[in-house]
């Protein structure tokens, strides 16, 4: 209903921004990591896959990959099951529901960076944890994050924490289309939670789990400012993430080619798991 | 069948139910509330006391800590100066960019249109980290490195694919009969999105406008690849005296962090009656 003048118009702007800061450097990184170039040398030689290939031998970035893919594989599935049993349970009106909601938010309104400096503080030297062992009559553990084996871990907790409540306030008006009969119905048939999990709620909140899951999965493969403050990728590179790798390599070493190269195979996994998510919901109704 | 079909049986099972979810929902804000509230302590000087049994709080509490971190801290009110406009002007700048292009997006019917709006989505999705390296290298040829200007224009670009998610979904639901009056009454365009399509999306510019804000408050990787000490965000500012002062005190770090958490908590607290109703893409339809 537009004439084609209007809708060039209408899209200027995204263009003006989207071109010059988001494709044209992704192409100019891509391209370039086929090559020796950084800024501060004249020329580039073009050296095929070779950055490629050095990359994946390199054993701390395997092990930022690595890292990354544990957290895939455990911390998201368990934001989107906290998310989805929050929003479960917070489906029926209550006094206080809309402060609660908002509470969700808490987490996510604090900047990756300031949970990471908040989480080192928490773990660390008379903190959280070492005020409840005194609790328990026990002495004051050195923090998680300094101990090869659970430095992941306590990484994981603390992204879990972040995003857990921000999937569930993200899920939570998807679940409230669910219309009560449905509920009612489930509960008279007898079907247990879990069932009801699978049966009444996936149906309705399919297409919004995907999309919630997939920011995650986005924001997972990015993670690097909390993991900056809480660990710097230590102890050794147990909690390295490609990302930190790749700004590390960028800003601290120096190594432009072997930076834009691992930044370039994220973008490789996102892409991956993009298409993933669109031949998945392709068999979903029209948009 | 189950103890639910036995006379009162129904009752019992609603009062279970509500029993469980109210545990559920109080250990959830318990994990919510504590790691913030412990951080609020400590920033006015009320530290766990953990040598003696019970475990209990130092408590002479001192408003010492903002004293220091608003002085003493080199130019914290012009880094908290610096976030708020440059989170203001990259919010304008999204919504704007992302407000036209969704709806020339809603508006357009054509082959491929589903596959635009979940690109937008996968774009969404993308680590920063992936193009912020070549990105530095570009803002620097351009001679807006370091600059206010390119700051907002690149931090504009990175969540400007998510905003269009978002209101697509609010404008493709914005009825087109409303529009096709006005412009058989000869109303221009900018004039019918002006007085028709703005007035009906509000609620979702408002809910976006909120969502770009805060994740624009939190931004670091972007500030901190793209500046030396110009422009100078608060996330950018926590690391650095993170990194660089070592010797900061955790209670200097949190008088910090609650000074930065306050402007985006107010934001979404006065704003949480459309954040509720925020929508991640298209409403659908019973499956």
């Amino acid at each position: 209903m537009h004439t084609h003048r209007q809708r060039i118009l209408l899209f200027l702007p995204l263009a003006a921004l989207l071109v010059p800061f988001l494709f044209w450097p992704a192409v100019f990184g891509l391209l370039s990591s086929f090559t020796t170039y950084a800024p501060a040398q004249a020329h580039g030689r073009f050296v095929g896959f070779y950055n490629y290939a050095t990359a994946l031998q390199n054993p701390d970035l395997r092990l930022a990959f690595r890292n990354v893919a544990v957290l895939l594989t455990t911390a998201v599935p368990a934001e989107l099951f906290i998310g989805a049993v929050v929003a479960y349970a917070l489906r029926e009106p209550f006094r206080g529901r809309g402060l609660l909601r908002v509470c969700l938010l808490m987490p996510w309104l604090l900047s990756p960076i300031a949970t990471g400096v908040m989480w080192h503080f928490l773990y660390g030297h008379a903190g959280m944890l070492d005020w409840n062992l005194a609790w328990l009559r026990l002495p004051p553990q050195p923090s998680p994050l300094g101990i090869p084996g659970r430095a992941l871990l306590a990484v994981g907790v603390t992204e879990i924490w972040r995003k857990a409540p921000l999937a569930g306030f993200l899920l939570l008006p998807g679940v409230l289309t669910v219309p009560t009969a449905h509920w009612e119905q489930a509960v008279l048939d007898g079907a247990s939670l879990a069932m009801q999990f699978r049966h009444v709620l996936l149906p309705w909140v399919r297409p919004l789990l995907l999309t919630v899951a997939l920011l995650l999965i986005g924001d997972t493969l990015g993670t690097f400012d909390s993991v900056l403050m809480m660990t710097g990728g230590g102890p050794g590179s147990e909690t390295l993430t490609p990302a930190l790798y790749s700004f590390q390599q960028a800003f601290k070493t120096y190594n432009w080619p072997f930076a834009v190269t691992s930044a370039w195979l994220i973008v490789g996994a996102t892409l991956l798991v993009g298409l993933g998510y669109v031949f998945v919901v392709r068999t979903e109704e029209e948009l | 069948m189950t103890a639910i079909h036995s006379p009162g049986g129904w009752r019992k099972y609603r009062r279970r139910l509500a029993a469980a979810r109210a545990a559920l929902l109080i250990l959830l804000v318990l994990v919510l509330i504590v790691p913030v509230a412990w951080t609020v302590l400590a920033s006015i000087d009320i530290k766990p006391e953990i040598a003696t049994w019970p475990p209990g709080w130092t408590s002479s509490p001192s408003t010492d800590n903002y004293r220091e971190v608003m002085t003493s801290v080199p130019g914290f009110p012009r880094v908290l100066m610096t976030s708020i406009s440059l989170s203001v002007v990259t919010t304008g700048l999204t919504i704007w960019a992302a407000f036209f292009a969704a709806y020339a997006l809603a508006r357009w019917r054509f082959r491929g249109r589903r596959i635009a709006v979940q690109s937008f989505l996968v774009l969404a999705s993308m680590p920063a980290m992936a193009y912020v390296i070549p990105l530095s290298d570009i803002t620097r040829r351009l001679a807006l490195r370091d600059t206010f200007g390119g700051v907002a224009l690149a931090a504009a670009a990175t969540y400007v694919p998510l905003a269009i998610y978002i209101l697509y979904g609010y404008l493709i639901r914005v009825p087109a009969a409303l529009e096709e009056m006005a412009r058989l009454e000869g109303a221009s365009l900018p004039r019918t999105l002006w007085s028709i399509i703005l007035p009906a999306a509000a609620p979702g510019l408002g809910a976006t406008a909120v969502l770009v804000f805060v994740l624009n408050w939190n931004l670091f990787l972007v500030p901190t690849a793209l500046t030396l000490n110009h422009v100078k965000t608060i996330p950018v500012a926590l690391s650095d005296f993170y990194t660089y002062e070592r010797e900061l005190e955790w209670s200097n770090a949190a008088a910090a962090l609650v000074v930065s958490l306050l402007p985006v908590t107010a934001i979404v607290v006065l704003a949480h009656r459309v954040l509720e109703r925020l929508s991640l893409g298209p409403t659908h339809e019973n499956p």
